[in-house]
């Protein structure tokens, strides 16, 4: 091996993106060559250093705030009939911008405007868990490992259920920020459909908003028990959705009665 | 709900433009390009989009840097005059007071943007090679030969600094 070729070969080495026959063979030559071994701890060192003195910045707020708006403009604006003709393409625009813009008027309280809102911000978050990469963050088709990955992130503990058995089975969970609170989301399938399960405190979040709604192909149910706020988002029928929320609902009932009996939270 | 990747979309926008006015307006830029290129997002493979978006970054940061300066980004680049090119001389009298970071920052700053972008991606965005490759549109083999030419005049610049100390 000459200097050059190790010198070209000791980066991807040191960033592990070296094909183990060639790392195998280099790590031979750097044991025999003082000189290169001194390289590699240079070349390892540097990369220290930059990650060490070379900052990653933080966006301004003033160009987060910017962004926002611009965005929310361009969402706003018509979109050019040539460019966009279908149904579905407007839809399409209407997701990104629900995607990417934060809805950031959450102080409407219960208003029906709010109302109206809450239901946008679910479905917006439901939109964003279906691009690649956001749907879970602990993925599990086993409650018992779904519900306590919860613990120490959020404030309360979600009843997990697993419907496996009535064709509903449990996908994963993940957190989401809703309503100007951190809320629970878990993930449910339905054939090759989603199903997003959204729920925070009753007691510490805006309740409402109407039971059912559908909104760009989505539909969405609302219910609220004594201890939380529900939303139920996907785009599987409206019937065989019902038919979801009615076990989640059966499920939260059966689950308090014991739990309220032996006097535990 | 939250704009994603925007601190990253920020820092790589930052770097390649050297300044916080022109990061800004590019980031902006960029970000309306990708709403309008949703439809490409989503039919992208894998990945949280992050690539996907600074790509558009990088993209508009170059398209920017031709329309509104005349120096910066437009020189074309070349892998071989570029890459074997000495640092350019700085006065000895800033050399000394110079700390390790300052002589870092500006042996970066001074990286033709071929080679600082792929520092920022790896360092410190710790993205893979693969990933480096699809936001500069370059193969890997080229991101791996850039990386190590980047690394390697780095170190030269803060090795001179070190001596002039």
């Amino acid at each position: 091996m000459t200097h050059g070729e190790v010198e070209l070969q000791l980066d991807a080495y040191v960033d592990g993106e070296l094909a183990p026959g060639d790392a195998r063979e280099l790590e031979t030559h750097l044991k025999a060559c003082v000189e290169c071994a001194r390289l590699h701890e240079a070349r390892v060192a540097l990369s220290a250093t930059i990650r060490e003195q070379v900052p990653a910045f933080r966006a301004p707020d003033a160009l987060r705030n910017r962004v926002r708006a611009a965005l929310r403009n361009a969402a706003e604006a018509p979109i050019p009939r040539r460019l966009m003709p279908s149904v579905a393409a407007r839809w399409l625009a209407l997701a990104a911008s629900l995607a990417l813009v934060a809805v950031g008027s959450w102080r409407l309280g219960l208003s029906r405007a709010g109302a109206d809102a809450l239901a946008g911000q679910v479905l917006a978050s439901h939109v964003r868990s279906l691009m690649p990469g956001h749907l879970t963050d602990v993925v599990s088709s086993d409650q018992h490992t779904v519900k306590p990955w919860f613990n120490g992130k959020l404030d309360f503990s979600p009843p997990v259920y697993d419907f496996a058995g009535r064709g509903f089975p449990l996908v994963g969970g993940r957190l989401d920020y809703l309503v100007g609170r951190p809320a629970a989301a878990l993930v449910y399938g339905r054939r090759q459909h989603l199903i997003n399960v959204f729920l925070w405190p009753a007691k510490q979040g805006p309740v409402g908003g109407p039971d059912v709604a559908t909104r760009q192909g989505y539909h969405l149910l609302h219910w609220t028990t004594p201890d939380y706020a529900y939303w139920v988002v996907s785009d599987l029928g409206m019937t065989e959705l019902h038919d979801f929320a009615q076990l989640v609902q059966q499920a939260d009932s059966a689950a308090s009665r014991p739990a309220a009996a032996r006097g535990l939270p | 709900m939250v704009l994603p990747h925007l601190d990253a979309a920020y820092t790589l926008a930052r770097y390649l433009t050297r300044n916080d006015h022109d990061a800004q307006d590019v980031v902006q830029d960029a970000y309306l390009r990708a709403l309008k290129y949703f439809r490409g997002f989503r039919g992208a493979e894998g990945g949280d989009g992050r690539a996907w978006l600074l790509a558009i970054v990088r993209n508009t940061a170059y398209t920017w840097q031709r329309r509104h300066r005349a120096d910066g980004l437009t020189t074309e680049f070349d892998e071989e005059l570029h890459s074997d090119a000495v640092a350019e001389d700085h006065p000895g009298a800033t050399l000394e007071r110079d700390t390790a970071r300052e002589s870092l920052h500006r042996a970066l700053d001074r990286l033709p943007p071929e080679f600082r972008e792929v520092i920022v991606l790896r360092e410190l965005e710790g993205m893979s090679y693969k990933e480096i490759g699809d936001v500069t549109g370059v193969p890997i083999g080229t991101v791996m030969s850039r990386l190590s030419r980047a690394r390697r005049r780095l170190q030269e610049a803060l090795c001179a600094g070190e001596e002039g100390q």
